[in-house]
């Protein structure tokens, strides 16, 4: 008997936490629905980084040597006290501080559009780059580096230990059943530099962002993103940033320009 | 007998049967779900990242720098009388803590829990920040806020709601305060509105300030902070001291007097009206029609150039 109510709690608990487990954003029952179809929030749109934040060191090119708030190592701090944007320039790798793991925190405008149905397209009119976010995958055994890498996204599941194995949820379910964030995961990143005066990210780094939708009671919408860059070489733990773009009601003021090294 | 063919008493005990099991698994799915209104738990020990703005927020800001900030002239104007001697003469300035708002810019360790009633339903969270023992309640269970004539404090008066995995909080009920250590101003009119996200053992909080006296546009920023099990947080201990005895004014300069307000610019190689704050100064096409450095940029960086995660903020280290 007592093993017969076991089996009753636990048939129960479970199904219930399916239930609210597979919840995720309401839709009608049916075949799954595409990454697009399926967006909690709406990025897409002409968005601005409004700089309330960091200010000295993203509107305009640190002094040469000044790394401050980065967790830098040694070997980082000897190639920051070398950065020589002439240099760049000759080798023509003016786009370095126009990565992945930098863009987001340069001033400028970013475009954001579905491609298809499973990829969001970023475009950032500070040095004209272009970012791909592909739901589902991993990266092709092919994959060159390059200045955005390659990118997997995914609508961010509820919170979870990581790794944790999985649970028996009797007499408790999982919450954050109705998560709105965007993960999105990148790697194979061409070294570059997490800011203009040349601090810089190995060939090793990987990018983790989670973009996150808000509206104000004035009725202005935002975004933020925060960045968690990990640099085995040059960064002695992670480096975590958050930044906030303001949307726009359309891109007359978007104006795509090159990369520059100074 | 019954239609059925079946005994009454026998289908009267099937029945009963059938109702036990069905109260008992309705028992069990009321045992097994969760607040009703509970989408993420902040509960915990939080600790503090500076990968932004680290100069400012640990060893404080240089006087005069209001970058970042979209100020009216009154704002700037007060700040500009600020001087540091008057925490050290105005005993009410020794132990005034940080409002909720700076609190959670200029950031330190946090403690979040939460309160539940009989019912396990979310009444609210609380927070704890070792800096000036500052503890805050944000309510949870749909009460208003306070009419306007009620008590205002450093902390607010807070109600929280959930946007799917975010909360979003609305303070009210202020007192006057700064948004940045270097005397800028924060008015008792504003009001801020919080988002907290949480991703895996990431905080993420954006304060979004909107203040009619000193503010042209509501000041959006964001901070983070990352699940730490083994942090334990002490309380906090505050005396008043006379540090200057015998002062007989409170320490200021009065407008168009103060003699550093071109410090930040000269250090750092900037434009002075950048560095006056603004909101036009903090779009991307500023950049355009930002003017030349107030004087000759230094060749590198000579002050604050290597804070790092933590406290290793030297003004000048001694490697450089």
């Amino acid at each position: 008997m007592i093993a017969r109510i076991g089996l009753l709690v636990a048939t129960v608990c479970v199904s219930a936490a399916s239930s609210l487990l597979a919840q995720g954003p309401p839709g009608p029952p049916g075949p799954p629905r595409s990454p697009k179809a399926a967006a909690p929030v709406d990025l897409t749109g002409y968005w601005v980084s409004v700089i309330a934040e960091d200010w000295r060191w993203r509107m305009v090119t640190p002094l040469k040597g000044d790394a401050a708030s980065i967790p830098i190592t040694p070997e980082s701090r000897k190639l920051v006290d070398a950065w020589d944007p002439a240099k760049d320039e000759a080798a023509s790798v003016q786009c370095k501080a126009y990565g992945a793991a930098g863009v987001m925190r340069l001033p400028g405008r970013v475009h954001i559009t579905w491609q298809d149905d499973t990829t969001l397209k970023l475009e950032t009119d500070a040095g004209t780059q272009t970012r791909l976010f592909r739901f589902g995958g991993t990266p092709p055994p092919t994959e060159k580096p390059s200045w955005q890498g390659y990118s997997v996204a995914n609508w961010e599941r509820p919170p979870a230990t990581p790794g944790a194995p999985p649970t028996l949820p009797i007499f408790a379910t999982r919450i954050g059943t109705r998560g709105r964030s965007l993960e999105v995961t990148t790697t194979h990143l061409r070294p570059g530099y997490l800011r203009k005066n040349g601090v810089p990210y190995g060939d090793k780094v990987s990018l983790t962002e989670y973009f996150d939708y808000y509206k104000e009671p004035n009725g202005d919408e935002w975004f933020t993103v925060t960045t968690i860059v990990r640099d085995p070489q040059y960064l002695n733990g992670p480096f975590i940033t958050s930044s906030d773009f303001k949307k726009e009601p359309d891109g007359s003021k978007w104006r795509p320009t090159p990369c520059t090294a100074r | 007998m019954a239609r059925s063919g079946v005994p009454l008493p026998a289908r009267l005990a099937e029945y009963v049967a059938a109702g036990l099991q069905t109260g008992f698994i309705l028992a069990l799915l009321l045992a097994c779900a969760s607040p009703a209104a509970a989408q993420v738990d902040f509960s915990g020990q939080w600790a503090p990242v500076y990968h932004e703005d680290n100069a400012e927020r640990i060893p404080g800001p240089e006087l005069a720098d209001y970058t970042g900030l979209p100020l009216n002239d009154a704002a700037r104007l007060q700040a500009d009388t600020w001087d540091a001697d008057r925490i050290s003469v105005v005993s009410s300035y020794q132990c005034r803590p940080h409002s909720a708002d700076y609190g959670m810019r200029g950031l330190g360790n946090l403690r979040v829990w939460a309160d539940l009633d009989e019912k396990q339903q979310l009444v609210a969270f609380h927070t704890y920040m070792p800096a000036w023992g500052s503890e805050r309640t944000i309510w949870m269970d749909g009460r208003p806020h306070p009419p306007d004539y009620a008590e205002y404090t450093f902390q607010g008066f807070s109600t929280g709601v959930w946007e799917g995995n975010m909360l979003t909080i609305t303070t009210t009920h202020l007192k006057t305060n700064y948004y940045r250590r270097n005397g800028v101003p924060a008015s008792d009119k504003r009001t801020v509105v919080e988002h907290w996200t949480r991703h895996a053992e990431f905080l993420t909080v954006v304060t979004v300030v909107t203040d009619p006296v000193f503010l042209t546009e509501p000041l959006v920023r964001s901070q983070n902070w990352f699940n730490d099990v083994g942090q334990a947080l002490p309380a906090f201990n505050c005396e008043y001291a006379s540090e200057l005895p015998g002062a007989q004014e409170v320490p200021n300069h009065l407008p168009g007097t103060n003699p550093y307000l071109t410090e930040f610019a000269d250090w750092y190689g900037l434009e002075l009206a950048a560095t006056r704050g603004g909101a036009e100064t903090m779009y991307p096409e500023y950049r355009l029609k930002m003017g030349a450095p107030h004087s000759k940029p230094p060749d590198r960086c000579k002050r604050y150039c290597t804070c790092g995660g933590g406290f290793n903020c030297d003004v000048n280290p001694a490697r450089r």
